[in-house]
Formats: C-alpha cells, structure tokens, sequence
C-alpha cells in the first residue's frame, strides 16, 4: 500500500500535478459552494467556454508562453461575466438567456481565431481538455497565489454571500450591495475557472466547480462544514484521479472527474438508502 | 434592416457563390495540371516530378500538424477544381478524410505500395523491426503496469492495406525513410503521366533525376548515422515519427511522449512515468520532439530527466528559407541533429 503511493511521487511531474489537482480542487470547491447554492451551474459552465477566446488571443500575441495565457484568459473570463451581468441588468433579458448568448458568441470567436492560426491549434486543444502533466513550478505558484487571493476574497465576503445564497429577501432587506456581490461571485467563479484550466480543461471544469460542492450539500446544511467537506473531497478526487491515472492509464482531467462524481454516486447512494421509505 | 427569408437566403447564395468561384479559380499557369497536394512534403516531391508542367497547391501549411488540421471551405473548393489530388495517405489525413473520399478517385495516395509498419509496434517495442541490433529483447523486461494491455502481438506487416477509416492501421510517417520516397516518386510519376500523357517523358526524366537525389541522401544519411555507438542508437520523439527512419538506419524506438502514431491524443500519468523510466533506464541523451507537437510536455519531460531537447521537422516542411524548406533538406536536418544528440 505505502510503495503504491509513494511511487508516483518519485516523478516530478507527478508531485506538481498533485499539488495542483489539489490546489484547484480547494478553490473550485469553496467558491463552487455559492454556485451550486445559488443555482449558478451553468454560468459556471459558460465561463469555461468563453476563455476560449482569450486563450487564443494569449497565444497569439505571446507566442505560446503559458503565463501570458492565464492572463489573456483571465481576461475574457472576466469579461465575458461583466458582460452577462450587463446584459441580464435591466431584466429584459432572462440570466441564462445572456449567459447562452455571451458563452456561444465568445466560444465561436475563439474557435475562429484558432482557425486563423491553424499551426497552433494542437497547442490549444490542451486548453481544452487540460495539461495537468505538463506544469511547470511557475505555473504552480501562479496558481497557488490566484488560488489563495480566491480565498481570502471568500473569507472577507463570507456572511454577505451567505445571506445572498440563502436568503435573497434579507439580502433585499439588509440592503445588501446584491448587484456588486453578484458581480464579485462571477468574478471569483471566472478566476477560479482559469486556475483549473490546466488541470481538467475547459469542458470538465465545471464538475470541479459543482460536483464535490454538491456532495458535500448532500453530507450537511451548514455552509462553512460544506465547504469544508467540498474542499477536502475534491482535494481528495484530485489526487486519487490522478493516482489512478497513473496506475489505470486514463487521460488525468478525466479520471480526475469521474473520480469527483464517483465519490458523490456513493454519496448519493447511502443517503438514498438511508432515507425513509414513504408510504 | 430586416431581411425576408427570401432575401436572406438570396444573400447567402450569392456569397456563397462568389466566395467558391473566388477561392476554385485555377490560379496557376493555364494550361498545366492543376494538383493539390495535402502536405508540404508531398508537395515538395510531387514538384520535383511535375517540374514546369503542373501547379501545386498545398492545403497544411508549413508548420502545421497533418493530424489536426482542419479544412475551411476555400480548402474543399481547391479540392474540387484540382486535376490531381495528392495525399499521404496511410491515415494520416485523419481530419481530411471525408473531403478526400468525396473527390472520387482523382485522388493519388503517394504511399501506396510503401511497405507500412503497424501503427502500434512502436510505442514502445522495435523488436518487429527485421534488422537485429544487440539490444533486441532488452525492452521485453521493464514490466511496468501499463505494458501489454493493447500490444495483441500481431506481428504481421500485412495488417493494414486499407488506410481510410482503420485506427490500428499503418503508421503514416512513411517518408521519414527515402527508400519510400522513391516509391512515391513512382506513384507520382504514374499519376501525372496518364493525366497528361503528352509531357510523360518530362515526368520520367524528372523522377529519375529525383531518385538519384533520393539514394545519395540515403547513403548520406547511412553514413552520417554510422558511427553514433550502438548503446545509444535509442530513439524516444513526440508521437510515433521516427519508425520508419529507425528502421531504415539501425536505431530503436523505445517510446513517444504522446501513445500512437497520431497527435491527437494525451498521455495518462503513468504512461508518462512509463517514458521517464524508460529514459533513465538506458541513460537517453535525448529526446526528439517534432516541430508541430505541443512542447510543454516534451520540455517538462527533458528537464525532469536532465536530457536535451532536440527539435526536428518531422510533419511538416519549415518555412521557405528555413531550416527545412524541402523534404532533402528537411532530412538532412534532421540527420544533422540526431547525430550532434547522440554521438
């Protein structure tokens, strides 16, 4: 048992894509607990997407360098959940209704400007289905230090986010800034998304943000043991994924997923079978 | 500002329209063949065949990944207006095959005929190679997890004739072996002289004169890679590039950072630590990356097991005046880094 964990460390690259998983499971999971509170799934899911095209435009202009990537990424993230929020603003317009808009808009600008540069287009497809093997220890602090600002930022807003996502009539009542606190969970949720880029990709991303968040809504109500319990089960599902593999031979973003949904699968089993029968 | 649908659709027509005659207008010498060649390399023979005769377009441009490439539809309309259309084959066109099948069968496939090696024997074994080095059987002995698990022993040559939709088929990097070459120069030069019969004599003339430049590249190549000790007559590239050239000139390919003969797909952890053991365990200098593979991983790899990185152009030509402009020079390239890595 002990020589079946400590062998994989013996590779370097092996002990940052633990550090990793485990760094961008932490954060994904505290800031995916707001998200799955709030019902916000699928703005999760469009913001994976719309980085496509800062990605692209990253690589264009920087040549390839990874850490001017993040950057460019992080841009079109954002932007792209300011400009949710503006168009949804006015309430004309229905939130998913913007978010669909926004997501296919900035994808397909992406992909059209991966087209334009079509000897690249390889290096990209890594963006999408992650890199989790190939970070270097630049890439490991970066993502530790956005990981940690992530964090504080949620520790700092703690009780306003707790009454929006539980309660928005008191929000209402406590006259609550709702609209720069929305804004700001878009923001954290945008940052986080870019941070795991690298690990799972653009397409899984979003089960890191939502699936140990929701495993662990199923364990308890209280949301500081949620999030608690999210951060050490996708921490946990990141390194066991990527033991696995290691061991089973799977693409890593995958087995990382599947390993987050198989651990809420038995969640879900044991409180179903818990549960009373009703008449 | 609003269109009817009749309108509408009137619009999209007539774009449409203009943008297909734009891009299928033959925009070579009239009179000659106009041929489309899918790659660079087999640009680069299919001109040294036809000379003055033919204009060659070249649908991947220099520096981009055969594997991946994906067809705008400027590139299905120089399909369409093409005379000739020459294409690797051995499924390497993966993401043009639908557009090839559907040019019927003005559609050459230079590698036929070429002797293909299967697409899986190289991820980590050379033993299907005929030529005995004294390092057969050493790779039979790192028994780590993964290994075996899709090797079904098949060590049949004949294995995969057919090369449009079989993903266990032959390997495509033909050319990285001259001797190869040589076989496309034939295929071109049958193509071409029954398109055009009237400047046949011209194409013979001119693949004969290509093959003599194909034999002394060999010969050169065989000689330069001579003396590199036999300890190290290792290879480990990108994807699998390197079987053919490793058959031809003596070397072993123990593995490739990405599984296959394709680059569209992703190593798992443990085919990786799979690679670095194998690195470790005959004391490689080197690894060989190809210019269009992603480098992160290759450089991760070579900097965790304190060995270089060697570029070479595998896939695609370089730019013109680069290092690689034509296949010769591609090859010698390529012969040049090697022995500089290994000697």
């Amino acid at each position: 048992m002990l020589e079946w964990l400590l062998e994989p460390l013996a590779f370097d690259f092996m002990q940052r894509g633990l550090l990793a998983a485990a760094l961008v499971g932490v954060v994904c999971a505290v800031v995916g607990c707001y998200i799955v509170l709030r019902g916000m799934a699928f703005l999760g899911d469009a913001l994976a997407h719309a980085i496509l095209p800062g990605v692209a435009l990253g690589y264009l202009a920087s040549g390839g360098q990874r850490g001017a990537m993040f950057w460019w990424a992080l841009a079109a993230a954002v932007a792209s959940s300011l400009g949710i929020g503006a168009l949804s603003r006015d309430g004309r317009l229905k939130q998913d209704t913007a978010i669909g808009i926004v997501f296919a808009g900035m994808f397909a600008l992406g992909v059209a400007l991966i087209s334009t540069a079509r000897s690249y287009a390889v290096d990209l497809s890594h963006f999408l289905f992650g890199n989790i093997l190939g970070l270097t220890t630049q890439d490991l602090w970066l993502t530790f230090g956005v990981g940690l600002a992530v964090l504080l930022t949620v520790f700092v807003f703690y009780k306003e986010f707790l009454v929006l996502a539980f309660d928005p009539m008191l929000a209402a009542t406590l006259r609550l800034p709702a609209r720069f606190l929305e804004t700001l969970l878009s923001l954290l949720t945008a940052v986080a998304i870019v941070v795991s880029l690298q690990t799972v990709g653009v397409a899984l991303v979003v089960a890191m943000l939502v699936t140990p968040a929701a495993t662990a809504m199923l364990l308890t109500r209280s949301l500081p043991r949620m999030m608690l319990l999210a951060a050490l089960i996708a921490a946990a599902s990141g390194a066991l994924g990527l033991y696995i593999s290691f061991y089973f031979n799977v693409a890593s973003g995958a087995a990382i997923v599947l390993t987050c949904t198989a651990v809420f699968a038995l969640v879900w089993l044991w409180r179903q079978a818990r549960r009373p029968v009703k008449g | 500002m609003f269109l009817s649908k009749k309108m509408y659709f009137g619009v999209v027509l007539v774009a449409g329209l203009l943008l297909a005659a734009c891009a299928g207008a033959p925009v070579g010498p009239s009179g000659g063949l106009n041929v489309v060649a899918t790659t660079g390399i087999v640009a680069d023979v299919v001109a040294q065949v036809g000379g003055e005769h033919i204009h060659v377009t070249v649908l991947i441009p220099a520096g981009a990944d055969p594997h991946a490439f994906e067809p705008a539809p400027q590139d299905a309309a120089a399909l369409a207006g093409a005379d000739l259309v020459f294409a690797n084959g051995f499924g390497l066109e993966e993401t043009l095959q639908a557009l090839l099948d559907a040019q019927g069968n003005k559609v050459v496939y230079v590698s036929d005929g070429v002797e293909p090696l299967a697409a899986d024997d190289h991820h980590h074994h050379g033993e299907e190679h005929h030529d005995d080095h004294d390092h057969e059987g050493e790779d039979h002995h790192d028994d780590h997890e993964h290994e075996g698990e899709d090797h079904h022993d098949d060590h049949e040559h004949e294995g995969g004739e057919d090369h449009h939709d079989d993903h266990d088929g032959p390997d495509p990097h033909a050319w990285m072996n001259p001797q190869n070459v040589k076989v496309w120069v034939a295929n071109i030069t049958a193509a071409l002289s029954a398109a055009d019969p009237a400047n046949a004599a011209d194409y013979q003339a001119n693949a004969a004169a290509y093959e003599a430049e194909l034999d002394a590249l060999d010969h050169w190549a065989a000689e330069e890679l001579g003396p590199i000790p036999a300890d190290q007559r290792i290879l480990v590239s990108d994807h699998g590039t390197l079987a053919y050239f490793a058959q031809r000139y003596g070397f072993e390919v123990v593995g490739a950072l990405v599984p296959g003969v394709s680059t569209l797909s992703e190593p798992s952890a443990g085919e990786l630590a799979a690679l670095e053991s194998l690195i470790r365990e005959h004391g490689l200098r080197a690894i060989f990356v190809g210019e269009t593979a992603n480098p992160a991983l290759a450089q991760r790899v070579a900097a965790d097991t304190g060995i270089e990185l060697v570029l070479l152009y595998t896939e695609a030509l370089s730019e013109p005046g680069g290092p690689a402009a034509n296949y010769l020079e591609m090859m010698r390239y390529n012969v040049n880094a090697i022995v500089e890595a290994l000697q």
